[in-house]
């Protein structure tokens, strides 16, 4: 029983984790290098409401709109310049994830720190004994799909990014403004991002590097589901299944490899991943 | 002109005693970057005040004593270069420093080269020999001996799980674990690693869960595994008693109340009720003020260690490999740890302190085990 909520769980993290990359990736086409870097801003605006002494909910909110904020200057400042050098726009978001990580230890330090978790002990569930907070994980998952599905397909807004992730040049002719749906689509998946980054703080530590063990993951999933929600959710499922099934049965160590094994034989052999499938 | 730069001289000894000679020159490799870099200034703040203190009392034979501190980047490759620069640029007399396992094997060979005296001040997973090199820091034997007795007898524990980071602290404290816990009538119910910065502990903890051990035993890497395992098995709920190998008292503190409960084992914490250690910590303060860092298990022993090789140069009467080397286990130093002598082949037997964290984040001595013997370390070595 457990093994099944274990499997859940961390597919719903891989989720949660992945999604503002996915959002980025399917817009602007490239792998933003730094998601592990808005995963960490979100970590230290955990840790910032932790000190202002406020209640630790309140860090989802904060985080998010911090991962906005810096999601949009980089896309005026930095990137917006570089669209037709995608190429050069993925080491530019490289180089803003070293910035970030790089200002984030000056004015922090290098040190783990703690930030408060919102909920905490263990539950029941289904006669086992089972961590609350990743329960509450799973549904935030399904919650966050639920909102940007929704986001997408409802409002004028999605049609347009619908239209660019389709074919950007065609929209374009049409009279849509890709620019600003880059600019919204960059700025909303940093806050994704950040939000993401404080979902998993008590989970995790707060450090300037708390972000890195999550992005390949984070990386291999978006690889493997192009611009799909729904194909995201089916590689996270097999993905997470994986890891924990040979870190229950093998060793942890082979665990820790898994996903980027995984991934990489499954577009060997199915080049597409899970899109379409 | 002349008369200027007599004046200058003049108060140049007024300043400070006068030294005929050359400083003795002291070589810290350590790691102010990379994983030990939490730790690594409080170690370098611990050498000062001894450097200071001495030198202020006419220095070693007349000599003062001078720091040499190169970055070894917490790792192998940046220890040979810090070694190597010591050792034969700045031709360093002594070698004293508290370092990562990896830089530690990766330096010996380069102090066997240079023939130099080494005193390793961190506590480690035990069995490195060197005819140069001396320890005055806790091994396995001397730090898992006072929780896993705890555990068995006080508590009545009988099966216990181990968790460790995949590197040779990790895999060398547990696999000593294993056979202490088995040789004195417990049960090994599971042994678990990881690589070193790993932070998903889910497939571990429902081993845990399933096997439903009395104690758990941690030795994981300091930092990132050691905070996400312990976040991670007490939002699960685990309830087991939990001994952990590789928390010093600063981090104990900083976890909050996630750490609450645990049970922590070493040679040192500032709670010790010593008149030794009380003037250590006011000479600290006073020397650091606002900028002192915690001393703590790993920089006291840099402290100690500094004076012992005073006491063995003083001893051998002069600073040549060969009389220090065998100076070093007949001195001993008084310290805020208790008398430290490193005479039980090449390390010292030591007085281990059995902890438990407090709601607050203090430390709780529960037991103390005095001079506890560090056993068969290097057997072979003359």
């Amino acid at each position: 029983m457990s093994l099944l909520l274990d499997i859940v769980t961390t597919a719903a993290i891989l989720y949660v984790v992945a999604l503002g990359l996915l959002i980025v990736f399917g817009v602007m086409g490239i792998i933003s290098f730094a998601h592990g870097a808005m995963l960490t801003v979100g970590g230290y605006a955990a840790l910032l409401v932790t000190w202002a002494g406020w209640n630790p909910w309140v860090s989802l909110p904060a985080a998010a709109v911090a991962g906005l904020l810096a999601g949009a200057a980089m896309e005026r400042t930095v990137l917006r310049p570089l669209y037709r050098r995608p190429l050069d726009a993925i080491l530019a978001t490289w180089g803003l994830g070293i910035v970030i990580g790089q200002v984030i230890t000056l004015a922090f330090g290098r040190q783990v720190q703690f930030a408060q978790s919102p909920l905490s002990g263990a539950a029941v569930i289904l006669g086992a004994t089972y961590s609350q907070y990743r329960l509450l994980l799973v549904g935030v998952a399904v919650l966050l799909a639920g909102a940007i599905a929704l986001v997408l397909h409802g409002t004028r807004l999605g049609l347009v990014t619908r239209a660019v992730i389709a074919n950007e040049n065609l929209a374009q002719s049409l009279g849509v403004n890709s620019a600003r749906v880059r600019f919204a689509s960059f700025s909303l998946g940093s806050a994704l991002a950040s939000l993401a980054g404080a979902l998993v703080v008590p989970l995790s530590s707060v450090d300037p590097n708390m972000g890195v063990p999550w992005l390949v993951g984070a990386f291999m999933l978006v690889l493997l589901s192009g611009s799909s929600l729904v194909s995201m959710a089916a590689a996270a499922v097999v993905l997470g299944a994986a890891q924990v099934l040979v870190s229950t049965y093998l060793n942890a160590v082979l665990g820790g490899m898994t996903i980027a094994v995984l991934a990489a034989v499954i577009l060997r052999v199915r080049p597409t991943g899970f899109a379409r499938a | 002109m002349h008369n200027k730069l007599t004046a200058a001289f003049a108060l140049s000894l007024l300043a400070a005693p006068a030294y005929a000679q050359a400083p003795i020159h002291i070589g810290v490799p350590i790691g102010l970057s990379g994983a030990n870099s939490v730790v690594a200034p409080s170690v370098v703040q611990a050498a000062e005040l001894a450097v200071a203190e001495i030198n202020a009392k006419g220095g070693v034979m007349g000599r003062p004593l001078a720091l040499d501190v190169a970055d070894d980047g917490s790792g192998a490759a940046g220890a040979q270069r810090a070694f190597d620069s010591l050792v034969f640029q700045k031709k360093v007399d002594v070698l004293i420093s508290m370092e990562t396992s990896a830089a530690r094997n990766a330096g010996l060979p380069i102090v066997t080269r240079g023939k130099t005296p080494f005193i390793y001040t961190s506590s480690y997973e035990g069995h490195s020999c060197n005819r140069y090199m001396y320890v005055n820091a806790w091994v396995p034997e001397q730090q898992e001996a006072p929780v896993i007795d705890f555990f068995l007898k006080d508590k009545s524990a009988k099966t216990f799980f181990l968790i460790g980071s995949d590197y040779a602290f990790g895999r060398g404290m547990l696999s000593y674990a294993k056979q202490y816990i088995e040789a004195h009538g417990g049960k090994v119910v599971g042994d678990e690693y990881q690589p070193m910065d790993a932070g998903d502990w889910t497939a571990i903890i429902s081993k845990v869960r399933a096997a439903n051990p009395d104690a758990l035993i941690l030795s994981t890497a300091g930092g990132v595994p050691n905070v996400t395992l312990t976040k991670q098995y007490r939002a699960a709920g685990i309830t087991a008693l939990v001994g952990n190998l590789g928390v010093d008292e600063g981090t104990a503190k900083t976890m909050g109340q996630d750490a609450t409960g645990i049970y922590i084992s070493g040679s040192y914490y500032t709670s010790v009720d010593s008149p030794a250690n009380k003037t250590f910590l006011d000479a600290m303060r006073a020397k650091f003020g606002s900028a002192l860092l915690t001393p703590n298990d790993l920089s006291v022993p840099q402290y100690e260690a500094i004076y012992l090789y005073k006491a063995a140069v003083e001893r051998a009467g002069g600073t040549a490999a060969d009389g220090v080397v065998k100076a070093l286990p007949e001195v001993s130093f008084d310290g805020p740890r208790g008398r430290i002598q490193m005479n039980t082949q090449r390390h010292a037997p030591l007085t281990m302190y059995l902890g438990q964290v407090e709601a607050d984040g203090s430390v709780k001595i529960l037991q103390t085990a005095k001079d506890v013997d560090p056993g068969e370390q290097c057997p072979n070595l003359k």
